[in-house]
């Protein structure tokens, strides 16, 4: 039996940690703008909505899926709250409604890949052309924007001095970091990524958790859309484009395999504030944004490569 | 090991990056936050304005997001250049509404900020209480006007006209059609047989040009709220085989457009002063800096290019 050291059970992590850590000092030494409280408030509200996606991205990919429509998704959810408010639909039920049509199309995702047998990448890559179609066809294209400050308080607001968006991830990843590591839903997400037959074959019921996991998904992204509609007070039919991409980054940075079967949901949160901490110091230095998209995919590669290098050694 | 090479390689990364040397404090850093870079129109601004900067001693940093219609990322780099304490910032808005947010975070920073070339939607800036201290730019409504009276002209007041819009909801389309269709639809004789979106991109533009050549088989000009949809539509009408059939009349006159009108795949476009736009924008931030007054609204001249 191995030891089982921190360093062992949680280096991939930790190792994630050092790289967050090593990129903030040096955009600590190259701008005085970097390590202030104002610019770390504004780099974790920028982070959040990326975060929260990822956190369903998270749970997954470690199901050895992926959810290509988190982005459609996000914007339905964002037109049907929307539209609800400009109804004069109490700001509760708005945000049922809107959290609803997240989960609802999540669960057809996982309705699809269960049942259907499709793979997780056709399933979801038709929901995120369905999901995009139907919002421009009830939005006719146009934003719906202007919301009363009750629903502002989603950006706006702060809490103990800290914007309600970063609470929100805070809380997000505290519940998730309790299901994937407390609960049964937790448990068979790993064991459906390691090895799907044996899960099946052990009794677990699969298509229904598959199910959730998607709709899980769904819900997150219908929880992002609150957050990008208060923050931009507009809910844009085009909202959310190739925001799948940025939260599987911010998955595989934080050391999730793409294979399934492993992954953890504080790396998740550390990828996604690399991606932030970037895009921010990138700003910061004035650095152009070609060279921006260059670095970001820079830094996805080598954090893959390091992964790999880093479990050839462990075996 | 495998970790500080990791580490190492952001490192490097970020100091190859970093072009600038240390600013002296007296040089004033303005930015300048576009909706793209990949159209030659805001390139050809980023050189106006870069011109101005390096002219009058001032620092210039243009940041843009990735994508032309990503609002969010734009406001994330307002954000970002807040924290940066720029001097003033020069944006063209990648949402007329949704801009709005990052406006008044600048006005909570007490930075200034002169929108260039669209528009920010008024009753909505107006009811937030958010404050902008210029728009620089054209006017776009009198731009279709130009172009609807042109494409009348052309047609000698009797045909079948397309449309290809803008992104719906984007106020600078919104007004050139509006002004297009402030001209056209007094015209007895024209009808507008289609008018559909291609969301200002090019591809888009070939594709649903294609399709609305497909359905119209007798169609006698277009009118493109934009050069790229425009230079689309000439491709699809090559494809077509109905090259020199029809009135093919863009806006922006960028430098593709203006080829293809010298070559006759075009007819027309109505230009704007993109590089005007920048280096009127640096000037007026500067003299804002400097405490001076500047008007609320910079007109930008148009001129029809044929």
């Amino acid at each position: 039996m191995r030891m089982h050291s921190l360093w062992q059970q949680h280096g991939r992590q930790l190792g994630t940690l050092i790289g967050l850590l090593g990129l903030s000092a040096v955009l600590w030494i190259l701008t005085p703008h970097f390590m202030t409280i104002s610019n770390w408030l504004n780099i974790t509200q920028q982070t959040a909505i990326n975060a929260i996606i990822a956190v369903g991205m998270t749970f997954v990919i470690i199901s050895a899926g992926i959810d290509l429509s988190v982005g459609s998704i996000l914007a339905l959810s964002g037109v049907v709250m929307a539209g609800a408010l400009k109804a004069d639909v109490p700001l509760s039920l708005a945000l049922l409604f809107g959290l609803a049509a997240g989960f609802f199309c999540g669960c057809m995702n996982g309705v699809l890949i269960s049942r259907g047998k499709l793979p997780p990448f056709i399933a979801t890559l038709g929901m995120m052309s369905v999901a995009r179609g139907v919002v421009l066809i009830i939005t006719d294209g146009r934003p719906i924007s202007g919301f009363a400050p009750s629903f502002r308080v989603f950006a706006n607001a702060e809490f103990l001095a800290i914007p309600i968006p970063v609470w929100i991830m805070a809380l997000v990843y505290l519940i998730a970091h309790l299901v994937l590591t407390r609960t049964k839903l937790g448990r068979y997400t790993y064991a459906m990524g390691g090895n799907e037959e044996a899960t099946v074959l052990s009794g677990v019921h699969v298509r229904f958790h598959k199910t959730m996991i998607y709709g899980i998904s769904g819900l997150l992204s219908g929880l992002a859309a609150v957050l990008l509609t208060a923050r931009l007070n507009s809910a844009q039919p085009i909202a959310g484009m190739m925001y799948e991409l940025d939260a599987i980054a911010a998955t595989v940075i934080g050391g999730t395999s793409l294979l399934g079967g492993e992954g953890r949901i504080a790396g998740t949160l550390i990828g996604a504030l690399i991606m932030g901490v970037l895009r921010n110091g990138l700003n910061l230095l004035g650095v152009s944004s070609f060279v921006q998209q260059t670095v970001i995919g820079a830094v996805i590669i080598v954090a893959v490569l390091l992964d790999m290098a880093m479990k050839k050694r462990r075996i | 090991m495998k970790r500080t090479v990791f580490v190492l390689l952001i490192v490097s990364a970020l100091f190859s990056c970093q072009r600038q040397g240390s600013e002296s404090a007296s040089v004033p850093v303005i930015a300048l936050v576009m909706k793209t870079l990949n159209n030659p129109f805001f390139i050809e601004m980023q050189e106006g304005a870069q011109a101005a900067a390096t002219a009058l001693q001032a620092k210039l940093l243009v940041q843009a997001p990735e994508r032309e219609l990503d609002v969010e990322k734009q406001m994330q780099i307002i954000e970002n250049l807040i924290q940066r304490k720029v001097a003033a910032i020069c944006v063209t808005p990648s949402g007329s509404k949704e801009i709005i947010p990052a406006i008044i975070k600048a006005n909570q920073a007490g930075i200034p900020i002169l929108v260039v070339d669209t528009r920010v939607d008024s009753a909505a800036l107006a009811e937030a209480g958010a404050q902008i201290a210029t728009f620089i730019g054209s006017d776009n409504f009198d731009g279709g006007r130009m172009a609807g009276r042109m494409i009348i002209e052309k047609l000698g007041g009797k045909g079948n006209i397309a449309i290809l819009e803008g992104v719906p909801g984007h106020e600078t389309g919104d007004s050139r059609l509006r002004g297009f269709h402030h001209e056209v639809d007094k015209a007895a004789g024209i009808s507008i047989v289609a008018s559909q979106t291609a969301n200002f991109e090019r591809d888009q533009g070939y594709s649903v040009f294609q399709n609305i050549l497909e359905s119209q088989q007798k169609l006698d000009a277009v009118f493109a709220c934009n050069d790229m949809m425009a230079l689309g539509a000439v491709e699809a009408i090559a494809a077509a085989n109905r090259g020199g059939q029809i009135v093919v009349v863009g806006f922006d006159a960028i430098t593709d457009a203006r080829e293809a009108i010298k070559n006759g795949a075009m007819t027309a476009s109505i230009a704007q002063n993109p590089r005007d736009m920048g280096k009127i924008a640096i000037e007026n931030a500067l003299h804002l800096i400097k405490g001076e007054s500047i008007p609320e609204y910079i007109p930008v001249k148009i001129d029809l290019i044929q």
